[in-house]
Formats: structure tokens, C-alpha cells, sequence
């Protein structure tokens, strides 16, 4: 039990460093970022598909759960929540993260870059 | 060839026919995409690096919807006026200056038939010619894989104009002016990969994009036959003894807040004069090209496109029956092109050329009042200004992604026409007389 508990509160001090990090990141920053790296395949208009999924709300939604986006049987078997840390293992390698993947992005190298676009996606609700 | 040219039209035109004419899906409604994502400036047909790709692709990208409709369509209506009049009418029907013209509408079969197998096809009604005719076509068949663990597409495309396969705004066949006055003089010499072989003929060239970086090509063309060519309403011109090949190397890097590219291209072509037999005359072509582009966040793109041409004639056939007064010959010419766009809508495009090469009387120095050369010489030098407006063609736009438009104001000024900044034609005309002044409004759904 106590081992449960230790890990339980190491994941959450880990977890509470992280967000830090991502609320470091300037979220208008991550604005212009977004339409360099990504508005060409995405739109953050609710609704709006593009070559990618509309990324409108983004922040905690399931993967793969937008009803009229053909997504690849890669990113259906994903399975899981896009949270900051998600998305942010997700953008940095995409070919890594999701094999099989349709996503033609080779991924964003800069950190920082990558606080700071997901800080802007948490803008978009 | 004979049969697989018609075998082709007749493809195309069924592809054509079989869709109801109920809706024109662009490659926009196939994507999901908006026209900015493909175009910078949010019109065609200058390549954003992400249009490169997808040109690359076979045009086969698409949203993974079915029902898509692969159907487009063009109208261009324009106005000419030149510093000077003509000697005479621009054309049949039209006046010696101050022409509005409806200079083209075209139909498009362009789009995806299945996951490797795309298309752009254009027939065209233009003006001054008052008929239906065939225009470009570019069909491709691209098999993406794996090579060494790097993205490759593997592709045939099979095209009636050489360098309109090409991805890059650099070519002959796409480059800066992407519209332009066909009832203003132009300048009497080009390279014959300039556009001397267009719908003429039918080619196939095999590419390879490795690495979304290098791009290689080869292939060959052929003269249509003449019945062929009477059937979709082409000039026949010269036709190609055998077969010309073409040939490209090109090196290609999208930072995707910058890109740039650079190479080199090539066609050798044997030709007979009028469809005769017997001797021809041979032109050999190379160029070296080059592109960057800014993108950045899209608000301010710019972007730099250029090639050199040189191509070393010689004129066997002509020189024989006096069409030429000189066995051997040379043409370079240099193009280049900067352009601006603000906010997906406004873009200011400066363009220069400059075309230098032999003289020859027999070529040149045709006697023609305003297209002649006194000085039997094919030199040009001058400038294209071009300020556009694109209301539609994004993401929020009206009639996305059914309708886009472009107005444009162009004025073409010359240093050198012909051979000659003064009285070039020996008639008294100046290279400033054919300073020409188009305005455009182009449709496209």
C-alpha cells in the first residue's frame, strides 16, 4: 500500500513538473508556431476537417473519436486521451508514437515549441 | 502509339462523361483542404511545398471520403491594351488595340480515380481561336513504399507538354506569368522546351521522390498523329522523329516555414519541319533551375523562382530548304520571378526575362510589320509587373471549396524586342510600342 502510494505521489509530483512546464510555454506564441507547423492540415474550427481532424477542444478528448474523420486503423487502436504529455510524445515523433500512421509530419524538434503549441490548443474550447 | 494516344483521349473523355454534371469538385473538395494549403496566394497554379507533394502524389490525396467528383472549371475574361496599336487586328473579330476577350474557358477532368491513380486534364475554349481544344493533361499512376526506411513515391505520369509534369514554379510550362495576354506581340524566339512542343505531343516519364527530397525523372516523347491531332483541334507544328527523351534532377527541402529547391532538366528532340521526311532539325535543351520560398505563419509568404535555359540548334532541315541561314545555332534565356502575398490575398509578382541567341536572317528577319526583326536577331529583354487580388480560396471563404477568384493588373514593359529597343521591325515600331497593360478577372470552380 505504501509503495502505492509513493508511486501514486512521485506520478503526481511528475505530472504537477510537466503541466508547469506546458503553463510556462506562451500559448500566442504557440498561436503563430500552429500556423507554421500545422494549419495546413488542421483546422481549429469545431467541425472543421481538413487533411487532418479538426483540433478544436482538443485537450482531453479521445483519440480518434471525431465521427466523420476517416482516421488510419493506427490511430483508432491508440486508445487514449490527448493530454498535454500525449500529445506532446506525439508531435515530437509522430511515425514513433502512432506506426502506421497517416499523419505526413516528420515531428517538431524544439521543446519549447511544443509547450507552447499546446498551450495553445488548450486555448481552443 | 497511334492506339494507346487514342486509346487515352478516349479514357479521358469517358472519365469525363460518366459523372453527372451536378456538382465541380476541385482537388479542394478531394482534400478537405482550402486552395491556400496547395497555392501561395490561394490561387494556381504557383506550388506551396505542400501542393509539390501533392502533385508528386499523383494527385490521389484525398479527405478518405467517397463521392468526390473530379470535375473543375475555368473562365478567364480579359482586357489588352498596348502602348501602340498594331499594324493590325490582334486577331479575327478583335481590333488592332483595346480587346476584351473571353481568352478562356476550361473544363477539367482533375482528381482522384483510386488510391494510385490521379489525373489533370484540361480541354479548353479559348479565344481568338473560338473552339474546343485540347490542353494540358497530366495522368499519373505513383506507388508510395518505403526505401531504406525513407518515404518514397515511385510515378509514371503520361503528359502531352513537356515540364507540365514538373512540381516546381521554375519549368517553362509554370512559371511566372501564370496568365497572360494571347492579342499583345510577344517576342519571335523560345526554347523549344518552352512550350514549341505543347499538346503536340504524348510522353511518358517514370519519377522517383525519395526522401521528400530528391526528385529524379526520365521518359520520352512522341508527336501525336496528325488525325489525332485534327481530332482534338492542335496544331500539328513539327513533328518528333522517334522519340525525344526528357530528363530531371531536382533536389527538394520544405522546412515548412521555408523552402527551397534547385535543379537541373533536359530534352533533346529531332524534328521534322511540317510533318516533311528526310532531314530535321535537332534542338538540344538544358536548364538549370532554382525556387526559395518564405512561408512562415502564411501571413507574409515570398518567394523566388528561376531557370536558365540554354538549347544549341541545328537546323539540318531548315538550312536545307531555306528556313535557316545558318547550319548551327544557340538560345538562352533566363527567367526570373519574385513574388509577395499578404494574408493568403493580396500578392505583387515582378518578373524578368531575358531571351539572347544568334542571329539569323532566314529565321528572324521575316519582313513582318510589329513580329519581325530587322536586325534578324531573336534577343528580348524586359519585365512583367503583376498585382493580384484573391478574395476566396481560404479556409473561411465564401463558396469554399466550390468557387475561387483572382482580378489581376499586369503590365509588361520591353527593353529590347527582337533584336531592338528602336524600330526593331524595320516599320518604325519601338520594343516600348508592345509595353502591354492586361487586366484579368479568373474564375475557377
Amino acid at each position: 500500500m505504501k509503495r502505492l502510494i509513493g508511486s501514486l505521489m512521485a506520478a503526481a509530483i511528475s505530472f504537477g513538473a510537466m503541466s508547469q512546464a506546458f503553463a510556462a510555454g506562451d500559448a500566442a506564441h504557440g498561436g503563430k508556431v500552429f500556423e507554421e507547423e500545422c494549419a495546413d492540415c488542421h483546422s481549429v474550427k469545431d467541425g472543421k476537417n481538413k487533411k487532418g481532424p479538426s483540433l478544436f477542444n482538443i485537450l482531453g478528448r479521445k483519440s480518434a473519436t471525431i465521427a466523420d474523420f476517416n482516421y488510419s486503423d493506427a490511430m483508432r487502436a491508440k486508445n487514449t486521451i490527448w493530454n498535454a504529455e500525449v500529445i506532446n510524445e506525439y508531435i515530437r515523433a509522430p511515425k514513433k508514437s502512432v506506426p502506421g500512421g497517416k499523419m505526413k509530419y516528420d515531428g517538431l524538434d524544439d521543446e519549447k515549441a511544443r509547450e507552447e503549441v499546446i498551450n495553445y490548443l488548450g486555448t481552443l474550447h | 502509339m497511334k492506339n494507346i494516344s487514342k486509346y487515352l483521349l478516349l479514357a479521358l473523355l469517358m472519365l469525363g462523361l460518366v459523372e453527372p454534371a451536378l456538382a465541380v469538385p476541385s482537388f479542394a473538395r478531394q482534400t478537405g483542404q482550402d486552395c491556400a494549403a496547395c497555392h501561395v496566394g490561394s490561387f494556381g497554379p504557383q506550388l506551396t511545398p505542400y501542393g509539390t507533394k501533392f502533385k508528386l502524389g499523383g494527385y490521389t490525396e484525398s479527405d478518405g471520403k467517397e463521392g468526390h467528383i473530379p470535375l473543375s472549371a475555368m473562365l478567364v475574361q480579359s482586357f489588352t491594351h498596348t502602348n501602340k496599336d498594331l499594324s493590325a487586328d490582334a486577331a479575327d473579330g478583335f481590333k488592332n488595340n483595346n480587346n476584351m476577350s473571353l481568352q478562356e474557358v476550361s473544363m477539367f477532368v482533375a482528381g482522384r480515380f483510386t488510391d494510385n491513380i490521379g489525373a489533370f486534364a484540361q480541354g479548353t475554349w479559348s479565344e481568338p481561336d473560338r473552339q474546343f481544344s485540347m490542353d494540358n493533361l497530366d495522368l499519373r499512376l505513383v506507388k508510395p513504399m518505403q526505401v531504406a526506411g525513407k518515404d518514397t513515391v515511385l510515378g509514371i505520369s503520361v503528359n502531352n507538354n513537356p515540364t507540365v509534369q514538373d512540381p516546381f514554379n521554375t519549368v517553362p510550362a509554370w512559371r511566372f506569368p501564370y496568365m497572360s495576354s494571347e492579342l499583345a506581340p510577344t517576342p519571335n524566339a523560345s526554347p523549344l522546351i518552352a512550350g514549341g512542343l505543347e499538346q503536340t505531343v504524348i510522353g511518358a516519364t517514370a519519377y522517383g521522390f525519395y526522401d521528400n527530397n530528391w526528385y529524379a525523372e526520365l521518359g520520352g516523347y512522341q508527336s501525336f498523329s496528325k488525325s489525332m491531332l485534327n481530332s482534338m483541334n492542335v496544331d500539328p507544328g513539327d513533328k518528333i522523329d522517334g522519340t525525344s527523351p526528357y530528363w530531371r534532377l531536382a533536389y527538394f527541402q520544405d522546412l515548412r516555414k521555408q523552402a527551397f529547391s534547385f535543379g537541373l532538366f533536359g530534352m533533346n528532340s529531332h524534328l521534322l519541319p511540317g510533318w516533311s521526311s528526310g532531314r530535321t532539325d535537332k534542338y538540344n535543351d538544358i536548364g538549370i533551375d532554382g525556387s526559395y520560398t518564405f512561408l512562415g505563419t502564411r501571413e507574409h509568404v515570398f518567394a523566388v523562382n528561376g531557370s536558365f535555359i540554354h538549347e544549341n540548334r541545328n537546323f539540318d532541315a531548315s538550312y536545307a530548304d531555306g528556313g535557316a541561314s545558318n547550319k548551327n545555332g544557340h538560345l538562352n534565356s533566363l527567367n526570373l520571378s519574385g513574388s509577395y502575398h499578404y494574408n493568403k490575398t493580396y500578392g505583387l509578382t515582378l518578373g524578368l526575362f531575358d531571351v539572347n541567341g544568334n542571329k539569323d536572317q532566314s529565321l528572324y528577319n521575316t519582313g513582318d510589320a510589329d513580329a519581325g526583326s530587322i536586325k534578324a536577331s531573336p534577343d528580348s529583354r524586359g519585365y512583367i509587373l503583376q498585382a493580384d487580388w484573391t478574395p476566396w480560396g481560404k479556409e473561411d471563404s465564401w463558396g469554399a471549396p466550390w468557387a475561387n477568384m483572382r482580378v489581376g493588373l499586369q503590365y509588361t514593359g520591353y527593353n529590347k524586342f527582337n533584336g531592338a529597343s528602336n524600330n526593331y521591325d524595320g516599320f518604325g515600331r519601338d520594343a516600348s510600342d508592345n509595353n502591354t497593360l492586361y487586366s484579368f478577372i479568373w474564375f475557377a470552380l
